[in-house]
């Protein structure tokens, strides 16, 4: 599998659009789409758990190219809060449960558009790596906080 | 580093990632490596990211980062 492509960013966007899956790219993927100029090898998306919303969210997944399992579907419909696929067209870490974010909906209230593709604020990107507590996190906030300044500074 | 300190390099990084398309800045950003064991299952699923984090520190190789400190 080669590396992610602004294609299948498109693609997820469009899929993800079609089906009406409310979620949010999180993460240095998300830091990214915002402008953050660093490397990561994967997605992570924060999904909105509902039922509604996960079914919409396997259609959308299937249509995209991703051969669901019977289990795989279930824990995407009960909204575990983390689900780790690869096995797609691209690897994608589905979120249902960020540290540090308390409801999806508070994430959506501060979210932005980049090109049509929904992003957390970046300020909810840092607070959640705030919270993981892990090392690889922890390592990359002072660049990220670097980059919340930089933003600051040339609004 | 001062919080509102930002190096010069990283000043540069993110004004020349400023410059860049979307698709670019993507092309740049998105690199694919093996993850030893975190690549090796098509599928996991956790209930509680507590249990995924603690999965994580007892089955991944220190050197991946996913341990807490």
């Amino acid at each position: 599998m080669g590396a992610f492509e602004y294609r299948q960013a498109e693609e997820i966007r469009d899929a993800f659009t079609r089906y009406g899956v409310r979620y949010l790219f999180i993460g240095k993927s998300g830091a990214i789409l915002l402008g953050y100029a660093d490397t990561t090898q994967d997605v992570d998306l924060f999904v909105e758990r509902s039922a509604e919303n996960g079914a919409a969210l396997v259609a959308a997944l299937r249509e995209l190219g991703f051969g669901l399992t019977e289990t795989e579907v279930a824990a995407i419909l009960r909204g575990k809060d983390f689900v780790q696929l690869r096995h797609g067209p691209f690897d994608v870490d589905l979120v249902y449960a960020p540290d540090g974010i308390e409801t999806f909906e508070e994430a959506w209230e501060r979210h932005v558009v980049v090109e049509g593709f929904p992003v957390c604020h970046l300020d909810d990107i840092i607070r959640s790596k705030e919270a993981t507590g892990r090392r690889k996190d922890i390592e990359s906030l002072p660049r990220l906080r670097a980059f919340r300044e930089y933003l600051r500074r040339r609004a | 580093m001062d919080e509102l300190d930002i190096p010069r390099d990283w000043w540069e990084d993110f004004e020349a990632a400023r410059r860049r398309p979307l698709a670019t800045r993507i092309r740049y950003s998105f690199i694919h490596t093996y993850k030893p064991v975190l690549d090796d299952a098509r599928f996991r699923a956790w209930d509680t990211m507590e249990e995924y984090r603690q999965w994580c520190e007892e089955n991944l190789p220190d050197w991946l980062g996913y341990g807490r400190v």
